[in-house]
C-alpha cells in the first residue's frame, strides 16, 4: 500500500513537471501577485497622494514613508518633479506637503542637460516638521536626490522628536 | 591490487544499450525540443544557434546517464556550465542596460534590481506581519533589469521546488556550478579533515539572517553576504557601510567558492554556509524522492561519504540508511558505491527494489525542470558569446 | 518543565503559562531599559561613543557566550525543586509562571544586547515593540519542545545557535566601531 502511494506520488511528480512550465508557473506567480503584497515604501517612495501644478511641470506629493521595526532609515516624504524636460535649469519650490495651506519647505536644485550629471538639492524647511537639507545627493534612501526616467525625485526627511 | 576504478567497474552493473538508452532519452529530447523550438527564442541567429547547442548538450547528457547508468559525472558537466554562463548572460544584460555592475540607487528606487531566489526565505517574516517585500524589485515585469518580476521568480521557484525539492541545488541554482567546477579540478583533496560541525553554518546563517531581516527590513544576506554578487551585481558603495559590505562579499567569494572548494574538493559555500540550500533542506521532507543507503550491501567503505560534496552523509547517517537533510540529490555518492548500496529510492517503497526505476522517475523530473530553466539560461550565455561571432 | 511526560495538552499548558509570564518579564524589563536611556540625556556625539561602546562590549560578551555555549552541560533537566509543576498547590504560584517570569528578566547577553537597543529607541512604546519581536523571535524556537516532551539539547541546536550568536556579535561589533569612528551607519 505504502508503495503505490509512493509510486503514484512519484508519478504525480513527474507529471507535475511537465505542467509546470504550462501551468504551475503561471498560476504561482499570478497567485503571488494577487497575495496583496507591495515593495517597502522605502524602496518605493509611498504611494503619491496629491499633485501640485505648475505652468509647465507638476510636482507629485506623496504620502510619508515611516520606518518598520528597526529599519535605520528615518521617516521621509517624496516629492517628484516631472516631467524633466519641461524644468527650467534651475528649480526654486516654495511647497505646501500636507496640503493644510500653508507652505511647508523651499526646494531648490539645478537641473543639469547631461541626464548623468549628479543632482544635489537644498531644502530650507518652513515647517519645523520637516528636516533642511544642504547641498544633498543621494545620501541614503530617506534623503537624497535622483533621476528615475522622466522625473527627478526629492526625499525630504521628517523632523525627529 | 586492484584499483578503486578497477573495483567501481568491477561491481557496476553493464552499461544498457545504445537502442534502450536512446528509447529512455526520446521523452527528454522531446521535452528540450519543444522548449528551445519557442517562437520567442527565435529573436536573433545567435539565440537561434545557442538554443539548439543547447538542446544538443542536455538531449547528449541525458543519454550519458542512461548508457552509463551513472547521474553525477554527466549532471556535473551541466551545472558547471549553468554556473560559467549564467554570469556571462547576466553581466552583459547589466552593462548593456546599466553600464556597470553595481546598482545605483535609482535602480533600487524605481524597482529595477533583478530578483533572485536566495532572499526567498527572508522576505516571509517581514511580508506576513506587514505585507511587505523587503527587496528594491518590482513584483511584476518593472523594465530594465527587473525581468520578469518577483512573482515570475517566486513562482518557478515553486514549481520547481514541488519538482524536485533540495535538487534545486543540483539542477536549478545557477550559483553552485561554479564551486562544484572548482571543486572538480585537483584530483585530490589537500585539505581532508572538517569539523562535520560546519554543517550547521547554514542553519545559523538563515536564523541569523532572518532576524536581522526582519529587524532591519531589509534582504540583509543579500546586502552583507552574499558572495555571488561577484559574478552579478551589488550595490554601489555610496558609503563606508557600502565598501565594508562589498568588501565583504569579495571575501566570501575568493574564499568560500574559489579557494575553499579547490583546497577540499567540497562545495564549501553549500555546504557551510548558503541559508537559501538550508531553507530547502525542508523540502526534502516533503519530496517524494531520496537517497538511502542497503544496509544488507553495505560494506561500509564509506566512499559515498568521502564523495559526497556537502557531507551530507555520516557514520552514523550511513549505519541507518540514510543521507542527512542536506542531501541535494546529486547522485556522487550512488554513482561512488562499489556495492551499489547507495540508491536513489522513492518514499514508502522498499529499499534498494527497483532502484533504478527511482533514478528515472527522479531524473525526467529534475532534468525537465533543468532543461526549462537552467538550459534557457545556458543558450542565453552562450547566445552572449556567440553574439561576437554571428 | 516538559522532561515529565505529561502529554501535548498539559506541556501546552504549562509552555503558554511559562510564555505569557516571559512575555512581562521582557515589558517591564524594555519599559524600565527605555526609562534608563531616556535618562542619559548626552548631547549626541558623546552618545554615540557611548552606545558605541557599549556595542561593542556586548559584541564581546556575546562572542564568549557562544565560545563557552559548547562547555555547558546539557544536563539540565535534573536538579533541585525550586518550583514544582504539575503539582496541586492550594496556595502559591504556578511553577510555570514563575519560572516564565524569571527567564523573562534573565539577563543573559543578547537580552542585554537587545535592552541596549531598546534604549536608544525613541519611545517607550517603541522599546516595547521592539521587545514584542525579540519575545517571539526567541520564544518560538520553545514550541516545537512541547511535542517532543524534553526540553534536550542536541549538538545540532546549540552549534546552530552559536554559530548565529557569532554572526550577530559581528554585526554588533560593525555598529559600534562604526560609531565610535564618527561613521554615518544607516540612519545613525
Amino acid at each position: 500500500m505504502r508503495a503505490k502511494f509512493g509510486y503514484t506520488a512519484a508519478g504525480a511528480t513527474v507529471f507535475a513537471a511537465v505542467l509546470a512550465p504550462f501551468l504551475l508557473y503561471g498560476m504561482f506567480t499570478k497567485g503571488f501577485a494577487a497575495l496583496g503584497l507591495h515593495v517597502d515604501e522605502m524602496y518605493s517612495g509611498g504611494p503619491k497622494v496629491r499633485t501640485v501644478q505648475t505652468a509647465s511641470y507638476s510636482i507629485d506629493i506623496h504620502r510619508p514613508v515611516y520606518p518598520h521595526m528597526l529599519q535605520t532609515e528615518n521617516p521621509f516624504v517624496q516629492l517628484d518633479w516631472k516631467p524633466v524636460s519641461a524644468l527650467p535649469p534651475h528649480v526654486s519650490d516654495v511647497v505646501d506637503v500636507d496640503g493644510d495651506g500653508h507652505p511647508d519647505i523651499r526646494v531648490s536644485f539645478d537641473v543639469p542637460k547631461d541626464p548623468k550629471a549628479p543632482l544635489r538639492v537644498n531644502v530650507e524647511a518652513l515647517n519645523p516638521r520637516y528636516d533642511a537639507m544642504r547641498n544633498v545627493g543621494k545620501e541614503k534612501f530617506s534623503r537624497l536626490i535622483v533621476r528615475v526616467d522622466d522625473a527627478i525625485l526629492v526625499r525630504v526627511p521628517l523632523a525627529q522628536p | 591490487m586492484a584499483t578503486k576504478a578497477q573495483i567501481l567497474k568491477a561491481n557496476k552493473a553493464a552499461p544498457r544499450t545504445i537502442g534502450r538508452s536512446l528509447l529512455l532519452t526520446s521523452p527528454i529530447a522531446l521535452w528540450s525540443l519543444l522548449m528551445f523550438a519557442n517562437p520567442q527564442r527565435q529573436s536573433n541567429r545567435s539565440l537561434q544557434i545557442a538554443s539548439v547547442i543547447t538542446s544538443v548538450f542536455m538531449i547528449a547528457l541525458f543519454f550519458k546517464m542512461m548508457r552509463t547508468g551513472s547521474t553525477y559525472r554527466w549532471r556535473r558537466w551541466f551545472f558547471v556550465g549553468l554556473g560559467i554562463l549564467f554570469p556571462v548572460g547576466f553581466i552583459h544584460n547589466v552593462m548593456v542596460m546599466r553600464g556597470t555592475m553595481g546598482i545605483p540607487i535609482e535602480e533600487m528606487i524605481a524597482g529595477r534590481t533583478p530578483f533572485c531566489y536566495l532572499p526567498i526565505p527572508l522576505l516571509i517574516l517581514p511580508a506576513a506581519f506587514t505585507k511587505t517585500l523587503v527587496f528594491p524589485g518590482s513584483i511584476l515585469p518593472g523594465g530594465g533589469m527587473s525581468g520578469a518580476g518577483m512573482a515570475a521568480m517566486a513562482g518557478l521557484w515553486l514549481a520547481i521546488t514541488l519538482v524536485i525539492g533540495k535538487g534545486w541545488c543540483s539542477y536549478a541554482c545557477f550559483f553552485g556550478g561554479i564551486e562544484e567546477g572548482m571543486a572538480a579540478v585537483p584530483t585530490r583533496a589537500k585539505l581532508r579533515k572538517i569539523d562535520p560541525r560546519w554543517r550547521y553554518g547554514p542553519w545559523a546563517v538563515l536564523l541569523a539572517m532572518v532576524l536581522l531581516s526582519l529587524a532591519l527590513f531589509e534582504p540583509a544576506y543579500c546586502m552583507w553576504l552574499c558572495p555571488f554578487k561577484a559574478v552579478s551585481e551589488y550595490v554601489a558603495a555610496r558609503n563606508t557601510v557600502g565598501m565594508v559590505q562589498n568588501g565583504i562579499f569579495v571575501v566570501l567569494f575568493a574564499g568560500l567558492v574559489i579557494a575553499l572548494p579547490l583546497l577540499t574538493k567540497k562545495r564549501t559555500q553549500c555546504a557551510f554556509f548558503c541559508p537559501f540550500g538550508a531553507f530547502q533542506s525542508i523540502f526534502n521532507k516533503t519530496s517524494v524522492f531520496d537517497v538511502k543507503i542497503d544496509r544488507t550491501r553495505c560494506s561500509p567503505c564509506v566512499l559515498c561519504k568521502t564523495a559526497c560534496p556537502t557531507m551530507s552523509l555520516t557514520d552514523e547517517s550511513i549505519a541507518r540508511g540514510e543521507t542527512l537533510m542536506s542531501c541535494m540529490k546529486c547522485g556522487a555518492c550512488v554513482d561512488a558505491c562499489p556495492k551499489d548500496a547507495a540508491v536513489w529510492h522513492i518514499k514508502g517503497t522498499e529499499v534498494g527494489i527497483k532502484p533504478e526505476r527511482a533514478r528515472l522517475m527522479f531524473l525526467y523530473g529534475a532534468w525537465a525542470m533543468a532543461i526549462v530553466f537552467g538550459g534557457s539560461i545556458i543558450a542565453e550565455g552562450l547566445a552572449t558569446i556567440l553574439h561576437i561571432f554571428v | 518543565m516538559l522532561a515529565g511526560r505529561a502529554g501535548l495538552r498539559l506541556n501546552t499548558h504549562y509552555l503558554s503559562k511559562f510564555l505569557a509570564a516571559r512575555f512581562l518579564g521582557y515589558l517591564l524589563f524594555a519599559a524600565v531599559a527605555w526609562e534608563l536611556g531616556a535618562l542619559v540625556s548626552l548631547p549626541p556625539a558623546p552618545r554615540m561613543l557611548l552606545f558605541g561602546v557599549i556595542h561593542v562590549a556586548l559584541a564581546g560578551v556575546l562572542l564568549w557566550y557562544a565560545y563557552t555555549a559548547g562547555h555547558i552541560c546539557a544536563q539540565l533537566c535534573s536538579g533541585s525543586e525550586l518550583v514544582s509543576i504539575g503539582v496541586t498547590r492550594k496556595r502559591g504560584m504556578s511553577g510555570a509562571a514563575v519560572l516564565g517570569f524569571l527567564t523573562g528578566l534573565s539577563l543573559c547577553p543578547p537580552f542585554v544586547a537587545a535592552g541596549v537597543r531598546a534604549a536608544e529607541l525613541g519611545s517607550v512604546a517603541a522599546a516595547l515593540l521592539f521587545f514584542a519581536v525579540f519575545f517571539i523571535g526567541t520564544s518560538v524556537w520553545f514550541v516545537p519542545f512541547v511535542g517532543l516532551g524534553c526540553v534536550t539539547r542536541n549538538e545540532g541546536v546549540i552549534t546552530v545557535a552559536r554559530m548565529a550568536m557569532v554572526l550577530i556579535a559581528l554585526y554588533y561589533a560593525y555598529l559600534g566601531f562604526a560609531m565610535l569612528l564618527g561613521r554615518k551607519v544607516y540612519g545613525y
